[in-house]
């Protein structure tokens, strides 16, 4: 570094800025954390003592564990959906130039610009008309949610991939075909080897983006049948309590397991 | 045998992005269509709706103060979150595109990128426990203060603000830290050899350099909290309203389609006319500063 003297008060006030702005990111995520283990029954500041078994009843909560299966489920299909398009789609906007590519581009985005809510109220209206129409129920069924669902992941899938095919020399892929190698060949033995971190990346963020869903579910969910984040909603909007800060902390371990696999595969820091 | 390679590779792309573009239309575009035209229904109790072509749901949004009202707080709240996200992401990118240390940059990225991805509601249930009136800040107050004042910090539209800023910032930040990457080192140094201060060379090299990363960041912010849902209902309690928990009741609790519809558009849209605005004045802005 240079001219700026290491103990100068402006380098002081900025870094203290910068850390508060960090610490402002993550105190409500630690606070959560914090108080699943508080032994109080009732939410309280201080602590009377600590406890594990706010897990063990948030576990015992019928709604909470089948919203677990059921997010678990939903998402893995939908991530797994969502990869079969989208890795075809990522390599048609990563690797030609054509007519109307922004417009596929914005068009396969646009889940993440279009208001979730807005967007789950009018796919609900296309199953109703769709069943009066076909007579096959799609409103309130594991497949319709799975369906929407691929939606929400679809938008991470492409980014990751386009971002990792950005990063993927075409020369390698040119040096195969012109030592006569089919496109297909190709695809399977030199590209797809290549991209796979940017595929697992995809899917696990896929995954993620699909498991914390709240809006694009809300009026696709069955009677009995709710995702984990509605089922935390309906909860929260009774009672805040140390089990549903509990259900909070299991979630916040999944996602943070995925995201430092993920950041093995790609680094966090460059796909954005 | 030319012919049909040329003519398969000018249709290839087409087809490989068939499928996703063929889903993501059928399965939200055309609905979204679907929703335009129930925009133009009238409202039945009996039967939902019926079929006609009118602007009275429209001109309902403008006359009713309470509407107009609801458009009113969507807009200043999104427009004073995006200010404060573009203040606290501009700090934290440049330092950390800054830091020396790599362990403190990739654990950094991983520590900012997980609030994001931790679902609204795990979020706000955080900022519950801390802003409720027997929550962690009026604790903090209170063995500062014995037998000050509880604060009503829940239910306000700052602790909204406060909410959405702490969800959203981690899209400023990863927004912003791309571009910071791209932004040489020496310029800066250059700056601050020839004398100029830093605060002067931040103003006068980098920010110029990360205009466009801001733009992107801002606009991103915006959307995203117009669009907001679970941080106003949960944070801002039953009294505060957004438009987003405003269409779903206009939904769920009242079962008005076509009213909720014309909600729906009026948000979508005036996000829509903002974000290309912006994007005009920003490109004509970034030429007269290319000219000077």
């Amino acid at each position: 570094m240079t001219s700026i003297s290491k103990a100068s008060p402006l380098r002081w006030t900025y870094l203290i800025f910068v850390w508060a702005i960090i610490l402002f990111v993550l105190v409500p995520l630690a606070t959560t954390i914090w108080v699943a283990f508080f032994s109080n029954k009732i939410l309280s500041f201080p602590p009377e003592g600590y406890t594990g078994t706010w897990f063990v009843q948030a576990w015992s909560l019928e709604a909470f564990r089948s919203g677990f299966f059921l997010s678990f489920q939903v998402a893995i299909s939908a991530s797994v959906l969502a990869l079969c398009l989208g890795v075809p789609a990522a390599l048609a906007i990563g690797r030609y130039k054509f007519r109307g590519r922004e417009f596929i581009n914005t068009v396969l985005m646009s889940p993440l610009m279009i208001p979730a809510i807005v967007a789950g109220s009018a796919i609900y209206l296309f199953y109703i008309e769709l069943q009066i129409w076909s007579d096959v129920q799609f409103a309130s069924t594991v497949y319709g949610l799975t369906l929407a669902h691929a939606l929400i992941a679809i938008p991470w899938v492409l980014r990751l991939l386009v971002a990792s095919l950005a990063g993927l020399d075409p020369a390698i892929e040119e040096a195969s075909l012109s030592l006569g190698a089919t496109r297909l060949t190709t695809f399977f033995r030199i590209t797809l080897p290549l991209i796979r971190p940017g595929i697992t990346a995809g899917v696990l963020f896929g995954f993620i983006a699909s498991f914390g869903d709240l809006e694009k579910s809300l009026l696709l969910v069955g009677p009995g049948r709710i995702t984990l984040p509605i089922a935390m909603l309906n909860y929260l909007e009774y009672r805040t309590d140390p089990t549903i800060m509990a259900v909070a902390t299991i979630q916040v371990l999944i996602i943070a397991i995925a995201l430092i696999i993920s950041d093995r595969y790609v680094r966090l820091g460059r796909t954005f | 045998m030319p012919a049909v390679a040329r003519r398969t590779r000018w249709a290839a792309p087409y087809a490989l992005s068939g499928p996703a573009f063929v889903f993501v239309s059928l399965l939200l575009m055309l609905p979204l269509l679907m929703m335009l035209r129930l925009s133009f229904y009238q409202y039945d109790a009996a039967q939902m709706y019926i079929q006609a072509f009118t602007l009275d749901n429209y001109v309902r949004f403008f006359k009713d103060e309470f509407y107009r009202q609801v458009l009113w707080t969507t807009l200043w709240v999104s427009a004073v979150t995006t200010l404060l996200c573009l203040i606290g992401g501009l700090a934290v990118a440049y330092f950390m595109a800054r830091t020396n240390s790599t362990i403190l940059k990739r654990y950094l990225i991983i520590a900012i990128v997980l609030p994001l991805f931790m679902g609204n509601v795990a979020r706000t249930a955080g900022w519950i426990i801390i802003l409720d009136n027997k929550g962690l800040l009026n604790f903090l107050l209170q063995q500062l203060d014995p037998g000050g004042e509880t604060l009503q910090l829940l239910y306000t539209s700052g602790a909204v603000i406060t909410g959405l800023t702490s969800v959203l910032l981690p899209f400023m930040i990863v927004t912003l830290n791309s571009v910071m990457h791209n932004i040489d080192v020496s310029l800066e140094e250059a700056s601050l050899n020839l004398g100029a201060s830093a605060l002067t060379t931040f103003r006068r090299i980098i920010l110029p350099l990360l205009m466009p990363g801001i733009f992107a960041g801002c606009v991103l912010c915006f959307i995203l909290s117009m669009n907001a849902y679970a941080t106003p209902i949960l944070i801002g309690g039953p009294k505060f309203y957004m438009m987003a928990p405003t269409i779903y009741k206009q939904i769920s609790a009242a079962m008005n389609w076509p009213f909720a519809s014309t909600l729906a558009f009026i948000l979508i849209s005036l996000t829509m006319v903002l974000t290309v605005v912006s994007a005009v004045m920003f490109n004509r802005t970034a030429r007269v500063g290319a000219l000077r």
